[in-house]
Order: structure tokens, then sequence, then C-alpha cells
């Protein structure tokens, strides 16, 4: 205790002394602005946006995702020898850990059992109990068992790798990240602040945390900071692209927005009344007018371009006649259809596109209560079933399992996130018939045509992908932005001299 | 006087006891789990339930409220839920930031308000008065989350002079400091000019200047280091606004002190965190209110006389 106060006093006087007010040690930085800091930089518990972005740039996995969000190699190539066995080379031209060693199949081997083990804690074990164990054939080779076969297994593997002296050992990698990926930690000063050094050219790249979204963009015009990525609000986008000194990008995001239902429910359990409030909403029109275009319509979760979505499928297109005519069909009189209670979160954004859909409902009859609460009293509602419908998003879907966690009716909370209570036999088997598949292009079909199964019987009322967001100052060049919103473009990123 | 501080101590200690248990009892009573947060939807239960075990969550209330004050008593504030980062360092790191913003708020407030005040009692009813009415009026009626970005827009976009947020040099404590202390000295500066009037209408003031004394003298030495007394009062109250306030400052600032922690571990439901955060703020709360009213009782013979 006494150590803590007298760090405490140090503490002041180095802040009374500008020395905790540091901005940089004089070199060039990249700073780029985002909304959330990270929890944690260990990969293992790494379950936050921020924390999971900026460990990508910390540590390297033995698996990453291509643009169709196929699993490929990053690390290592393999090759399956019978359907519960996959082997891994570890490629030669893997760079070594940030503190000279040498990564190994034994490195990758104790990452996985660390994560394995229930002692450890992790997050991730839930996605990993299907390994068996873990077999190091030599220092580049290893090879996992599995309890059962799964096709998708190889992109199950995408966390990053930690050495294994280091693991024994009990360093807190949480706080002192040592991984071998393109960039390692300078310093984290504090939770607003994160600096990063290049590998390759030194260069120092800086992640600034500023939550509210105007003083965000304030610091980007005024050159504070060089790039804000993501959690712009469309109005802010609006006033930036009017300006100079600020370059806006967007690009195709899989961010996937739907009005969720609570199908026990008397009212929104008719399939009737869900398929009214499809047609009910004009996806066009918000995307156009709200969302300033940075949106496209939704027809399932995944998007066309993920190898598993459905090519086609684009949502209910707007037609308040016909939803009427359901609503009429349903039991209702006309103009006098059903009370429906509307959760979301506080988020400004958010109540202000429940607003828009509330009064699109009220258009064909409806008479919706939107009912607002703080994120962790939301969530906590939604996941114990207690709403009748809601608007949530699903951030960062690459593996199709994600059917079989939302949709199967053996994933009721807490085993998985059904959490409208969709219990439908032709979606479980097709769900498991796509599961049985070794093939992904043929897992493919059988997924797309479950989509269309879940387009047609709605637990889900599809609204938008939304797109990323890049604001940039000139100069700023070679920063890509991923359709997953990761900072991958802080490898690449230059300021032209 | 040392039983009065004695009596004062007990009540103080009384009063964080309550506010510790209060605070205990209400976060547990809030939805939403820290093992959900922590371990993500796709943990297995057993996984939870592990968590939930080496967390200690899984024990009865009472018993959970019985190690958290064992804890207490022995100095102990625990772990993070999250970053696993024991509390007392996290606080080490945050207070001297916060301490660094509100001193300055202080120091901006006190800057504003007393030469404002002291115009405004001496230009009683003139264009002065209704001025500095005005800067009273709407310092206290606008909100910091509004007054804060006004003033980056204003002095950091517009003209460019100081920075917009963050810890980038003294210049950078400017806008949080004044958006955090225009409230308080709005206050002081009204507290002010009525005690000063007060005094001035006194006979002793009459007297010093029967006696030709200059005007600054009169106001300067003599009624002015009477009027003081009840705002320093009023001042050592409002130190525990200003670290309330700073809740709301740091956020829009993104000043990296205890306000900021507080928000981010209330979103997190990192429970420990959160009641080391509101315990040191209610402990601010006490010992100022402890220490003005024995700074009173000293500087005020009365008060002491009454308390013995």
């Amino acid at each position: 205790m006494a150590r803590h106060v007298w760090r405490c006093l140090a503490g002041l006087l180095l802040c009374l002394g500008l020395g905790a007010c540091d901005n940089g040690d004089g070199r060039d930085t990249i700073r780029l602005g985002i909304a959330a800091g990270p929890v944690t930089l260990d990969p293992r518990f790494a379950t936050d946006a921020a924390s999971h972005r900026i460990s990508r740039l910390l540590y390297r996995g033995l698996v990453d995702f291509d643009a169709s969000n196929r699993p490929v190699p990053e690390l290592a190539d393999w090759s399956q020898s019978d359907p519960r066995t996959y082997r891994f080379e570890l490629h030669d031209t893997r760079r070594p850990f940030h503190h000279g060693h040498r990564l190994t199949a034994a490195d990758v081997a104790a990452t996985y059992r660390s994560v394995l083990d229930p002692k450890t804690g992790s997050p991730h074990r839930g996605s990993l109990t299907v390994i068996e164990s873990i077999e190091v054939i030599d220092s580049d080779t290893l090879v996992f068992h599995l309890s059962k076969p799964d096709p998708l297994f190889p992109g199950r593997l995408t966390l990053g790798i930690l050495p294994a002296e280091k693991i024994d050992s009990g360093h807190a990698f949480g706080q002192r990240p040592l991984g071998s990926g393109p960039l390692r930690l300078v310093r984290w000063p504090s939770e607003e602040r994160v600096v990063l050094e290049r590998r390759a050219d030194e260069q120092r790249i800086e992640i600034v945390t500023v939550k509210d979204p105007i003083v965000r963009v304030l610091k980007l015009m005024r050159g504070e900071i060089d790039l804000a990525q993501g959690d712009l609000p469309q109005e802010l986008l609006t006033w930036m692209q009017d300006r100079e000194g600020v370059e806006v990008v967007t690009k195709r995001g899989s961010i996937f927005s739907y009005l969720g239902f609570n199908l026990r429910d008397p009212v929104v359990g008719e399939p009737l009344v869900r398929e009214a409030i499809a047609y009910a909403i004009d996806r066009d029109a918000i995307i156009e007018h709200v969302l300033g275009g940075a949106a496209r319509p939704a027809g399932g979760l995944l998007p066309a371009d993920h190898w598993a979505g459905h090519p086609t499928l684009d949502g209910y297109a707007h037609d308040p006649a016909r939803a009427r005519a359901l609503l009429e069909q349903a039991g209702y009189a006309a103009g006098d259809g059903p009370a429906i209670v509307y959760k979301t979160s506080n988020n400004p954004a958010r109540i202000r596109l429940a607003t828009i859909i509330q009064h699109q409902l009220k258009e064909v009859g409806f008479d919706v209560e939107i009912r607002s609460y703080d994120w962790g009293t939301f969530y906590a509602d939604i996941k114990s079933g207690q709403f009748q419908m809601y608007s949530l998003s699903w951030v960062g879907l690459k593996l199709p399992d994600i059917y079989r966690y939302v949709f199967h009716s053996e994933s009721l909370p807490p085993a998985g996130a059904n959490r409208g209570h969709y219990d439908n036999p032709i979606a479980d088997a097709l769900i498991e018939e796509a599961e049985s598949l070794d093939e992904l292009d043929d897992q493919a079909l059988v997924y797309q045509a479950l989509a269309a199964h879940l387009h047609a019987t709605l637990p889900y009322v599809p609204l938008w992908y939304e797109d990323n967001l890049l604001a940039k100052r000139p100069g700023i060049r070679d920063y890509e932005l991923p359709p997953d919103g990761n900072y991958d473009g802080l490898i690449t990123v230059k300021r032209e001299q | 006087m040392l039983r009065y501080i004695a009596l004062r101590l007990a009540s103080s200690a009384l009063v964080i006891f309550g506010v510790s248990s209060v605070v205990f009892l209400l976060l547990h009573l809030v939805p939403g789990d820290p093992v959900e947060v922590m371990l993500g939807e796709s943990a297995g239960v057993t996984d939870r339930e592990a968590l939930r075990e080496a967390l200690g969550l899984n024990l009865p209330l009472w018993q959970q409220w019985l190690q958290y004050m064992q804890q207490l008593l022995q100095f102990d504030l625990g772990v993070s839920l999250h970053s696993k980062r024991p509390i007392a360092g996290l606080l080490a790191e945050r207070i001297p930031v916060t301490a660094v913003l509100a001193g300055a708020s202080l120091l901006l407030a006190l800057l504003l308000a007393v030469p404002l005040g002291v115009l405004a009692a001496v230009y009683h009813n003139r264009a002065v008065d209704r001025g500095a009415m005005v800067f009273a009026l709407a310092g206290v009626a606008i909100p910091n989350f509004w007054l804060g970005p006004l003033l980056i827009l204003v002095f950091a976009y517009w003209f460019g002079w100081l920075p917009v947020s963050g810890m980038q040099g003294p210049a950078s404590v400017i806008l949080p400091a004044l958006t955090l202390g225009t409230a308080l000295a709005a206050l002081q500066s009204r507290m002010i000019r009525t005690a000063l009037l007060e005094e001035l209408g006194r006979d002793y003031i009459r007297a010093a200047r029967a006696r030709g004394f200059s005007p600054l003298r009169v106001i300067g030495r003599h009624a002015l280091g009477n009027a003081l007394l009840p705002v320093t009062t009023v001042l050592g109250l409002q130190l525990g606004a200003l670290l309330t306030g700073a809740v709301v400052t740091e956020q829009i600032f993104n000043w990296p002190g205890v306000g900021q922690l507080l928000i981010d571990s209330i979103q997190k439901r990192d429970y420990p965190v959160v009641q080391a955060c509101i315990l040191f703020i209610s402990l601010t709360y006490v010992s100022v209110n402890l220490l003005t009213d024995l700074t009173y009782a000293v500087l005020d013979p009365r008060v002491r006389l009454e308390a013995e």
C-alpha cells in the first residue's frame, strides 16, 4: 500500500513537472484514433475489438482469412491425413519473436495447450475443445489430433503464438506483449495511448483512444491524430466531406444489423407479423438518408462476398400495402396493428434508428414503444430472453458455424445465442448437413439453402451490412481499409514527406 | 477540540462504511455479468462456472460482502477482473492525473471568481455587476458535456491555440480545467459578491473609511479577508463536486484520470475497480468536508467554542 502511495505522489510530481504529459519522443509518429482502447494485449484473453485488432499486429497466428473469409496459411501450411488429423508445417520465412528467439512448433503447441488449460480461463477455449492432443514432430512441424471431424478446424487457429518459455514463466503478456508480429510494443503509458513500432522500418505508430466522436474528428482536423477508423456518426462524416484537410474513405463491411424477435411471444411469434414488419421497413431510405449510403441491404447473417454467403438474397423490399395486408391476414383490423416493445441500447445513433423504424411500423398500423437502456442492461436483457423485439449487430463473423450458435434448437442460452428460441427442424437439419460435409464448397451450398430458409421464416429481420469508415489526413497513404475493420493498415501506412 | 475531531473521524468512518456497502450491493443488483463480459458468449458453461468460482462470484452475496470488507480493512483493494492488475496501482496512476485537473480547475475558478466577485460588489447594481450576474447564471446553467466541446471548437479548432484533448504538455490542461472550473467560478463569484456586500455595510468598514484609508486597502485588507471566510467553506465542499464533475470532463477531453477509469469499469462490470473508484471519491468528499470544518473551527473561534 505504501508503495502505491509513493507511486501516487511521484505521479503527481511527474504530472506537475510535465513528465507525464509527454507527447512522444520527437520521432515522426503516425497516430490512429479509435473509440475504445484495448483491455489486454494477450491474444489468449482478447475478446473486445480493440484488443483483438491490436494483438493481430503484435502476434502472428498459424492461419488467417482471405477476402472471402476462407482460411489461408499465415505462419504455416496444413494438410489432412484423415478427418481428425491436421499436420502444420511452419514457413521458413517466419519472423522471430520480438525478443529474438526463433518461433518453433513447440511455441505453437504451448500456446494452444495454455488456452486449452481450464486454469488459464481463456475465453477462446470453447471454440478449441475439439483438439484432443497436440503432437510436436520437430521444430517446424506439429500435428493436431481432434476428438471429432471438424472441416472448419483450420479457421479456428488464428490465435497469436506466444513464446513457450515465457508462457511457462507466467509472463504478463497482457501488459507486455511478446509475439512475432510486424509491430512491437514500445510503451503503454495509459489505457488511452498505445505506442508501437514497426519492425521493418522502425516507424512509430500510436493508437490513441478518444471516446467522444466529435473530439476524435476535431483532433483529426487539427492534425493531433492522422487517422480515425470506425465509430463515426454520419453527420460528422458529412461535415468532414465538405472540408479540406481530411479525406473520408468507405469500404464494404460485414457488420450485420438485424431486428431480433422473441418467438415465444404471442405477437411477434406469429410469422405473418414478422413478415409484415420486414415489408414495413424502408431500408433503402434509411441507408440513403440516415446512414449516408454507408451500408448495403442485408439478406442474411453472412454477406454475398463470404464463401458461405448467399449470392442474391438482400432482404424484403419496402411494401407497406403488403405489410398491411399481412397484418389483416394475421387477424388485426386495418390501422389497428399489435403493440410491440422495441428494446435498444442508449447509443444516440441506435435510438435515432429505432425512432425511424418505430415511425415506419406505425405507418402500417403497429404501435411500437421504444425502450432504451445502457449497454450492460440491454445486453443482459437480450441474453436472458427478456425482450419482444430488439435491434443489434453481429460483428466479425468469419466461420459459418455461427448458424449453429444462433439458430440451432440446441443453442438456447446459455449453450448458445439462440435468444429468440427459434426451433425449426428444417434449419436444424440443414445446419447438421453442412457440418457433416468435408469440402467447403459443398458446405457453402447447404449454408446458402439455410440462409434462404431463414430469410423465409424470419427469426431475424435482416437490415443491412454497415460499411467500414476511415478518415485520414492528407499525406497519409498505403492504409488499406479491411472489411472486418481491423488495423492491419498500420503494417503498411506511410506519411508522405 | 480533540473530542470534536475524534467524533468527526468516527462519523466519517461510518459514512465510508455505508457508502462502500451500498455501492457493493447496488453493483451486484445492476444487470450484466462480468464473467460474460470476460469470457464472451461462446464460452462453455463449465468455463464460466470455473471463472465465477475463481473470482469468488459464486459465493452468496453476504459472503462476498464480508470478503470485500475484510480486504478493505487490510487496505487491499483487490485486482481488476479484466486487466488483472492490482487496483491500488491503477488508482495510483490515475489519482495524480485527476488531482492535476481538479487543482487547475480550482485555481482557474479562483482566478476568475475573486476579481469578478469583488468588482460586482464594488460596482453594485451597475453594468459590471450585471455582467458578472450573467456570467454566474450561464456558468452554473451550462453543462460540462456542452461547454467542453464548445471550448474545443473555439479555442482548439477555430483559433488553434490549444490542443483538442489528451495530455500533451501544460497547455492541454487549460480547456478541461476551464470546463470543470467555470461552474465553480460562477458560484464563487456570487458568493464573494454577497459576502463582500455584507461586510462593506458594517461599522468597522465605515470607520476605516472615516480614517481615510484608501478604497483598495479597505476592500483588500479589511473587507475581503472577512468575506472569504464563508467562501472557504463552500470552496471545500465544491472540491468534492469537482471530482464528480471530472468524470464527465475526463471523458470529453480524454483525460486519463479516475473518472475515465470509473466509466470504463462500469461498462465492463469490473466490480472491484468501480468500488475502489467510488471509495476514493467518497473518501475525498469526507476528508475535504472534515478538513473544511476543522479549518473553519480554527479560523472562527465561535465555531470552536460551540463544538466544545
